[in-house]
């Protein structure tokens, strides 16, 4: 998508492929997870 | 004993009240008022609003959790707020008896969430004019109807005409309009239906991605990306139209009026439209103790309650001042009244202001989402156990310092939908801690779009109504 206007069909595979996005979604609950208990605290 | 009243039962009143139900409901009265009897998960309504989840998967009955939790319920509509030392109480109208009912406090959390302006755009909204909201689950559940019978006439052969945006120069919450256009675009893809649809995206932002929270932006191998750059691929991709820097003025049968940036006016047709109304306060009344209105001394003009913000500065001075964002989100003329969620005052709008030559002002307002009112419920809650307990508040969090993260559902199958995770730190531009042009933390901030994203939304849906039905680890659950 880098300066395109659309993703490209690398992108979109990866969007959807359900192994990478598994890896994702553990990436991402932590990141997540991570920022909002960052604030827990104050 | 102290007495602690809150007003309202959504994500930032119920945080409130969960948090000091668990901590000092025993010692203390703690009593919700609320003119709903249920909570509602209002994330999901975009799933409601075209069929995709029924509407009792996203509410549960608030008593039976306040019994466990120490807390005394009123189902009543909050009219008056009497704040004046000496003889501080509301005055509320229950549900169901008509009975008008006085009730002390000691301290005053108003959680009362936005009051929908539909007549502030003449012929918006589904109860008087012509558009569609999921603002409301009665709303969310009739803007499902009439999808489901568009979609009808759509397998009879008609092409139609979708808009889904803002419905008024000065909306928020463009990101839920933003995922209800998305979900109706996958779910007219799997009905065979999507070549009979034109989807319009209609907005007041400056920018496409703006989501009145000035875009988010973050790096992403040695290169910033903005979601301007994000969304416009989305929407190129799933060929949805769009027209932002716009603001929608009136609206009759089929026709939506507009005016834009450079205050040409036009019409927009459309067979069905869901725009976002403007939000206000609560129209309550605040009435002194020789009866005078004290309005002034508790509310903006909007409605929404004046905090420890610094009110007052210009566009340009707001984004170099990001203390001037409130951090403990409490009334500076009567301290022991604070606001949670959309009922505070914002210092000003996050997205850059414009006003046409016609004099409309075109800007959208700073959004509070549910994490954002969940957080400053818990910040108010936490003080006024502070205040009870100690005598001092400790606990504080402005939006110009907050974490924030958004899952913006762009379909919901669990096998072939699709998200956008967004994570943003601060909400709020910070210039002075982050050295960049954003004002925004480019190695936190993340923009990601992806089926994981889907499992997550699914996945927030129910750790969250398990959080706020106040199960049992559900302080381990950030808001």
């Amino acid at each position: 998508m880098s300066g395109s206007q659309e993703f490209s069909k690398a992108e979109k595979f990866w969007m959807s492929f359900k192994l990478y996005q598994l890896w994702r979604f553990i990436v991402l609950s932590i990141k997540v997870y991570i920022a909002a208990v960052q604030s827990k605290w104050k | 004993m102290a007495k602690v009243v809150v007003i309202g039962s959504g994500f930032a009143g119920q945080t409130a009240a969960l948090y000091l139900g668990s901590k000092i409901g025993k010692k203390h009265e703690i009593t919700v008022v609320s003119n709903r009897d249920v909570f509602g998960y209002v994330p999901s309504w975009v799933w409601v609003g075209m069929g995709h989840m029924k509407p009792e998967q996203t509410i549960f009955k608030l008593k039976p959790v306040y019994d466990r939790k120490n807390i005394r319920f009123v189902h009543a509509a909050v009219t008056e707020i009497h704040p004046d030392p000496g003889d501080q109480y509301i005055i509320e109208t229950e549900i169901g008896s008509g009975q008008t009912v006085r009730l002390d406090y000691d301290y005053l959390i108003i959680a009362s969430g936005p009051f929908l302006n539909y007549a502030g755009t003449p012929g918006l909204g589904p109860e008087n004019g012509y558009t569609h909201s999921i603002c409301t689950l009665p709303h969310a559940v009739k803007a499902r109807d009439a999808y489901l019978a568009l979609c009808e006439r759509m397998r009879k052969g008609e092409k139609v005409k979708i808009v889904v945006g803002t419905g008024h120069p000065l909306a928020t919450c463009q990101g839920a309009a933003f995922e209800y256009l998305v979900n109706i675009h996958k779910d007219l893809l799997k009905k065979g239906l999507r070549d009979k649809a034109d989807l319009l995206w209609l907005s007041n932002e400056p920018e496409l991605g703006d989501f009145g929270v000035n875009g988010v932006q973050i790096k992403r191998n040695g290169h910033i990306l903005r979601s301007e750059e994000f969304i416009r691929s989305v929407f190129n991709d799933h060929g949805i139209r769009y027209q932002v820097q716009t603001g929608v003025t009136k609206v009759e049968e089929g026709k939506i009026y507009w005016q834009n940036y450079q205050g040409e006016e036009g019409v927009t047709e459309f067979d069905f439209a869901m725009l976002i109304p403007q939000f206000k306060g609560q129209p309550f009344k605040y009435i002194g103790k020789d009866g005078s209105d004290v309005s002034s001394k508790l509310v903006n003009p909007a409605g929404f309650v004046v905090v420890d913000a610094i009110y007052g500065l210009s566009y340009e001075e707001l984004a170099q001042t990001p203390e001037a964002w409130p951090a403990r989100y409490q009334n500076p003329n009567y301290p022991n009244i604070f606001a949670a969620g959309i009922a505070f005052a914002p210092p000003g709008p996050i997205s850059k202001p414009f006003t046409n030559k016609n004099n409309l002002a075109i800007t959208a307002s700073p959004p509070r989402t549910g994490m954002v009112s969940g957080m400053i419920g818990r910040v108010v809650a936490m003080n006024v156990i502070d205040l009870i307990e100690k005598g001092s508040m400790t606990h504080e969090e402005r939006m110009s310092e907050m974490v924030v993260a958004c899952i913006a559902s762009m379909g919901d199958s669990l096998w072939d939908g699709n998200a956008v995770t967004i994570v943003m730190r601060p909400v709020v531009p910070n210039r002075k801690k982050y050295h960049n042009e954003y004002g925004r933390d480019l190695f936190i901030s993340h923009l990601e779009m992806g089926l994981a994203g889907a499992w997550m939304k699914f996945m927030l849906h129910h750790t969250f109504i398990w959080k706020f039905k106040g199960l049992p680890g559900w302080t381990l659950i950030p808001e």
